[in-house]
């Protein structure tokens, strides 16, 4: 079987006079265990592999893809973009990166955690959920319960002289367990990723998901009230998904994002700092380079509240006069690359969680919120959603609270910002530290 | 697809180490996206994918492996990975035979026959129309899709099922501005069907609703909160039972004890006005097909009738556990997928009153004509939605737009409080996501009133 550059370079080499050609090929092997009520539910291997070709000729763009393809098929769908170029709208902005040498940023692979047998990786899961169901007597079962791993390499060829490859290990797990009490149902959610399981807080996991899932136990509905507001990491995590597509210099270019006429200006509290990096190893997103080749880097978008600028990739970068930050993104090989975060993150402070409870005596920490992707506009940066959590009393976290609305806007809740945590933490490509908000209207009842 | 020699094959080394069945899906699957955005199209993308996926069952656990090679030691290899966890006596593979589907959805053109040229027209046209339709008109995107997934599934009692499912999709969003304020609409039509479906759904109409949200909304006041009336314009409350009731009747929730219907089948859950089916049969339904992805054939479900709730939604490793016959529910996004407990087309079906008179006996609350989609708790019922298009509703009259509107609730109650079921029954397509997996689904329902629910809103 041709190897993943061989057949990107198959692609390249199909290239007709003055066509610019790239070819993305990704291959994986994943694992997922899911464990309940003490038995393995579900037991998944998965191989893939694909080719994705990017064409452009005279700024027409065309693409076509092909699930594990031969040599022969890599160059039909050479043939095909050509064809699917012939339709697209003509735009000067549509060209290929040229090559350029991405450094090492480090381990990514862990030929341990590659080579781990399936043995293990069950036990893991099993372990997993006794640990879930055991720990405290209103947990004795788990919605979900996933131990999971990949192997994945990514190639990019192009006829500008791109050819690079990197090959990673990920694994995660993930809890939802469900805390009972008389005829009231709560679930908690917790989750991890990493490179190796032998790095990988899994018992954390487990203790957190039940501790998340019991403290919501008698949840009642709140009366109204204008309060401070702690949103834990779990739940800024949602709201950062807001930001992310506002700061993509392609809803700026396309006027699809509330930040686009705001470059230098302060949007946010000076606490808020606000920084893409796809070099941070310790972040679950890090990659030598993008996915149309182009280094990654690290991007301040905010500095202490100032907006500085968007996320490009090259096509955003030529457009808007500038250089690409390497955020070029794909779902995987069926799609053209676009504008999206790497490791994102909010930028720690240097108050304790502990202090942040101290500070917003009387108000609400929240939880969960629902609805973000629904109930906020990232193109007004309104939001209403709904959200969970418990209130502050005496600087400990105190009863249950359900059923709430919290509405504001971006800006605002930016602005409002009063200390942001040491508590760094990462979703996947996303992290935040806990962030208490001055005041906030928190409607319930 | 493939032989039935080498099918057999690969079942019986799924079987090697036992287990209650072994089960092989096959599918190709061909497809065309064409996105027009800022007037140009920026993109036609052609792909071919194709892949297998061997399941092991035994009780309600499973072995599963996939792969997209489709040669005979890619097959066997993942037969024998699908039955790692197993450790007894080889099982039985039974003489393969060909299933008649009970519903066959009629494609009478087929969308790969239609020259690009066209389709490229289509958004060409949903992006003059929306752009003509008002100054305030800042921004189209348009997007169109068909596919064309062929697939075979064989089991080792004996199913050997072949079904061609053509999906098409057009859809308008539309961005409208004036002093500041940014709103914007949304309309997408889709269906199982072949391209005519274009014809009865043309693209001027669906730019046109989609231009009219975005720019209605550019006058809307913020939404009021607290509890009050809620009118849902049809379909909408269609997509609300999908997502606060069709989740938590799935019966993987129930199995997992996470679902507030857990053992209360038989019991009074919703209005006596509520009668509430999931159909696989609807000709040409977005959510519809002959078989489930797991070969199970397409069914009519009724899930309330006149309030009681009748059962749930199944798929085979549940159905087998119950002792109950699979409702064919078990579907899943593609070959990289195990099947699990879906919904299909999820209806609230007529009654008998007008809407005018659902909205005329409401003294103050919201109509509510689109909902931006939501979130819920299977194991509560809480549930949340966004509304990226409603009114309010003052001294019986559909008056001012409202924006950043939430509804909040929790599915018994809610449905408890439906006063009102009108006779305009109407359809709303959409793509549902649950563990990972999306697969294309409908809702419908007519006009329905609730009588009070909690409105999440930033005004008075």
């Amino acid at each position: 079987m041709p190897d993943l550059l061989e057949l990107a370079r198959a692609a390249v080499e199909a290239a007709a006079d003055g066509e610019a050609v790239e070819a993305y090929v990704e291959e994986s092997t994943k694992t997922e265990v899911d464990a309940h009520k003490g038995e393995v539910e579900g037991l998944t291997f998965a191989e893939s592999r694909g080719i994705g070709v990017r064409l452009i000729r005279e700024g027409r763009l065309g693409y076509a893809y092909a699930a594990d393809p031969s040599l022969d098929e890599v160059r039909r769908a050479v043939a095909q973009a050509r064809e699917n170029r012939a339709f697209a709208t003509a735009d000067e902005h549509n060209v290929l990166p040229e090559a350029a040498r991405a450094e090492s940023i480090g381990a990514l692979f862990d030929p341990e955690q590659a080579a781990l047998d399936t043995d293990r990786k069950v036990r893991l899961a099993l372990e997993l959920e006794a640990r879930a169901t055991t720990l405290d007597p209103r947990v004795r079962k788990a919605e979900n319960v996933q131990y999971g791993d990949m192997v994945s390499s990514v190639a990019i060829a192009s006829t500008t002289g791109v050819s690079a490859a990197y090959e990673r290990t990920d694994v995660w797990c993930f809890v939802v367990a469900l805390a009972e009490e008389g005829d009231e149902t709560q679930t908690g959610f917790s989750f991890r990723v990493g490179r190796a399981l032998a790095e990988l807080d899994w018992e954390g996991v487990a203790d957190e998901a039940v501790e998340r899932g019991t403290r919501m136990l008698g949840a009642a509905k709140p009366t109204t009230m204008r309060v401070p507001v702690v949103l834990d990491p779990f739940a800024g995590s949602s709201f950062l998904g807001v930001l992310a597509g506002a700061l993509s210099a392609e809803a700026v270019q396309k006027q699809r994002s509330l930040f686009a006429e705001l470059v230098g200006e302060r949007v946010g509290s000076e606490l808020f700092t606000l920084v893409d990096d796809g070099r941070l190893l310790a972040g679950p997103a890090a990659s030598p380079f993008d996915d149309e080749g182009v280094p990654t880097s690290r991007t301040e978008l905010f500095t202490r509240g100032t907006l500085n600028g968007f996320l490009h990739d090259t096509y955003t970068a030529h457009r808007g006069d500038t250089v690409s930050t390497g955020n070029a993104r794909r779902a995987g090989y069926r799609s053209v690359p676009g504008v999206g975060v790497s490791n994102f993150y909010v930028d720690a402070g240097d108050t304790s969680p502990e202090e942040i409870l101290r500070r917003a005596e009387g108000g609400v920490l929240i939880q969960d919120v629902s609805g973000v992707h629904s109930g906020a506009n990232p193109i007004s940066g309104e939001f209403s959603v709904g959200a969970t959590g418990l209130r502050i009393q005496g600087g400990a976290l105190g009863e249950p609270v359900r059923e709430m609305t919290i509405a504001s806007t971006i800006p605002e809740m930016l602005k409002a910002v009063t200390a942001v945590g040491d508590d760094l933490r990462f979703f996947t490509a996303v992290g935040v530290p806990s962030i208490l908000i001055g005041e906030m209207t928190v409607a319930g009842v | 697809m493939l032989e039935r020699e080498l099918v057999d094959e690969i079942l019986r080394a799924a079987r090697r180490r036992g287990g209650a069945f072994a089960e092989l899906f096959v599918e190709e699957r061909s497809s065309v996206t064409i996105r027009l955005d800022d007037g140009k199209i920026e993109e036609l993308t052609t792909g071919l994918d194709r892949g297998a996926g061997v399941r092991v069952g035994r009780g309600t656990s499973f072995g599963y492996a996939f792969s997209n090679r489709l040669d005979r030691e890619a097959l066997l290899q993942a037969a024998t990975a699908a039955a790692a966890s197993l450790d007894g006596a080889p099982g039985e593979v039974a003489d393969l035979r060909e299933l008649e589907p009970p519903v066959v959805h009629v494609a009478a053109l087929d969308a790969a026959s239609v020259p690009a040229a066209d389709k490229v027209a289509w958004l060409r046209e949903v992006d003059d129309v929306a752009r003509s339709f008002g100054p305030d008109v800042r921004q189209v995107v348009a997007s169109y899709g068909d596919s064309l997934q062929r697939m075979l599934i064989a089991t080792s009692d004996g199913r050997w099922v072949q079904e061609v499912r053509p999906r098409i999709r057009l859809v308008a969003q539309v961005v409208a501005a004036r002093d500041g304020v940014i709103q914007t609409g949304f309309h997408g039509p889709a269906a199982l069907s072949g391209a005519e479906y274009i014809d009865a759904h043309p693209p001027a109409a669906t730019a046109e609703l989609a231009a009219r949200r975005a720019v209605t909304m550019l006058d809307s006041v913020p939404a009021p909160a607290g509890e009050m009336p809620v009118v849902l314009a049809p379909g909408m409350g269609g997509v609300l039972f999908h997502e606060a009731v069709g989740h938590p009747l799935e019966i993987d929730t129930i199995h997992k004890e996470a679902s507030v219907y857990r053992g209360r089948v038989g019991e009074t859950l919703a209005s006596t006005l509520v009668n509430g089916v999931d159909d696989a049969t609807i000709p040409n339904g977005w959510g519809s097909f002959s078989f489930d992805d797991e070969g199970a054939p397409a069914q009519r479900t009724v899930l309330f009738a006149d309030g009681v709730l009748q059962g749930w939604l199944y798929d085979r490793l549940r159905a087998d556990e119950d002792g109950v016959p699979s409702t064919g529910n078990g579907r899943r996004q593609s070959y990289a997928h195990q099947p699990i407990p879906r919904m299909t087309n999820t209806y609230i079906l007529n009654g008998t009153s007008r809407a005018e008179d659902l909205i005329a006996g409401t003294e103050r609350g919201v109509y509510v004509t689109a909902l931006a989609g939501g979130q819920t708790n299977p194991a509560t019922g809480d549930f949340v939605f966004g509304c990226s298009e409603a009114h309010l509703i003052e001294r019986g009259e559909v008056t001012t737009p409202v924006r950043g509107a939430n509804l909040i609730g929790r599915a018994i109650e809610v449905m408890s409080a439906v006063d009102g079921v009108a006779d305009d029954f109407d359809t709303w397509e959409g793509v549902c996501g649950k563990d990972g997996q999306s697969v294309p689904v409908g809702s419908g329902s007519p006009t329905l009133r609730i009588s009070r629910i909690t409105v999440g809103g930033t005004g008075a």
